[in-house]
């Protein structure tokens, strides 16, 4: 049995979802905010993953982290080093498709060239008709950037754990794969 | 006495801030370099080593992997409180063989020691042995 700890940061633009999102993987989908409250600062959640098929389990310290502009320096100072990064963009807002370049700079800044599993999700799925990013693009941009690529719908708790769950399946593999390195070695 | 391991002088790790039972905190005090505990993931990571009786420690010597930044407390009381500053050090990274690094505390008398690991080089940090010389 292992019980690993991972600090996964949540950030993109304002008014994607990344609170929404948070609060419904953090409460099993029982907590849904119908009315949109800003998030001024970094909020943090705590939730224990377990893996699929062994005894292992993540406990994942979520950084919900505020996306509106001017806040961001306060926010980032809060970051430490992130284990695992969460973007979020809103597939009805081509801008905060855009800006995710940005999000990903400001992450690698203060990273220090560590390997992050990350994963790139499209919130707002349920609205089709004003969707303005094709999945295609999103999925391109991800790969290039290393990183997973998913679609949610927290209005109707579509998909919802899958982005947390699998970074906490990524954090696992890749304990599992350093130890294993570390194994070989000291055994010389 | 760095030929003798610390756990068959009746040292203890009291306290380990990660486990994974397949790499339990013993592994740090068992003398042997191929066995070893293992960080679960962030930072800081600590562990604490008490001593059969209070001992004279000199030298600590520390076999580890990717650990970037430590810092070692000692105390002179029965129990694992009230630490005080002893030595820390930057390890350099070296990839492909393990850190091996001998920190000096000057000589005095401790029940604990207090090994806390501020920073690594990646995710998780392994530590293989810990040996004393007083």
């Amino acid at each position: 049995m292992v019980k690993l700890r991972a600090r996964c940061l949540v950030v993109g633009d304002a008014a994607v979802g990344k609170t929404a999102l948070s609060h419904l993987f953090n409460s099993d989908g029982s907590l849904f905010q119908k009315n949109y409250s800003m998030t001024t600062g970094v909020e943090l959640l705590m939730k224990c993953v377990n893996i699929p098929d062994t005894s292992d389990s993540v406990e994942l310290y979520i950084l919900d982290s505020a996306g509106k502009e001017a806040l961001v320096d306060g926010c980032e100072k809060m970051w430490g080093e992130p284990s695992l990064l969460c973007l979020v963009f809103d597939l009805t807002n081509k801008q905060s498709f855009t800006n995710c370049s940005r999000w990903m700079e400001r992450v690698r800044v203060c990273n220090k060239g560590f390997h992050i599993p990350g994963v790139l999700v499209g919130n707002k799925s349920d609205l089709t008709s004003r969707r303005e990013v094709e999945a295609s693009a999103a999925q391109e941009w991800a790969q290039n950037q290393g990183l997973e690529y998913c679609e949610t719908s927290a209005k109707e708790m579509e998909n919802c754990d899958a982005p947390l769950r699998g970074l906490a399946r990524a954090f696992h593999s890749l304990y599992h794969e350093r130890r294993e390195a570390i194994q070989n070695l000291s055994l010389g | 006495m760095s030929d003798i391991s610390l756990s068959s002088l009746g040292a203890k790790v009291v306290v380990a801030a990660s486990s994974d039972e397949n790499h339990p905190p013993e592994n740090i005090i068992d003398g042997n370099t191929n066995t070893f505990w293992m960080s679960t993931g962030m930072f800081p990571q600590e562990f604490i080593i008490r001593f059969a009786e209070p001992t004279m420690v000199s030298v600590v010597t520390v076999d580890s992997y990717n650990v970037k930044h430590l810092k070692i407390e000692k105390n002179t009381t029965q129990s694992a409180s009230q630490f005080e500053f002893g030595t820390e050090k930057e390890f350099e990274n070296t990839e492909g063989h393990l850190q091996s690094n001998a920190l000096s505390l000057s000589g005095s008398s401790a029940t604990h020691l207090r090994f806390i690991i501020t920073r690594g080089y990646d995710h998780f940090v392994s530590v293989h042995r810990v040996s004393v010389q007083p």
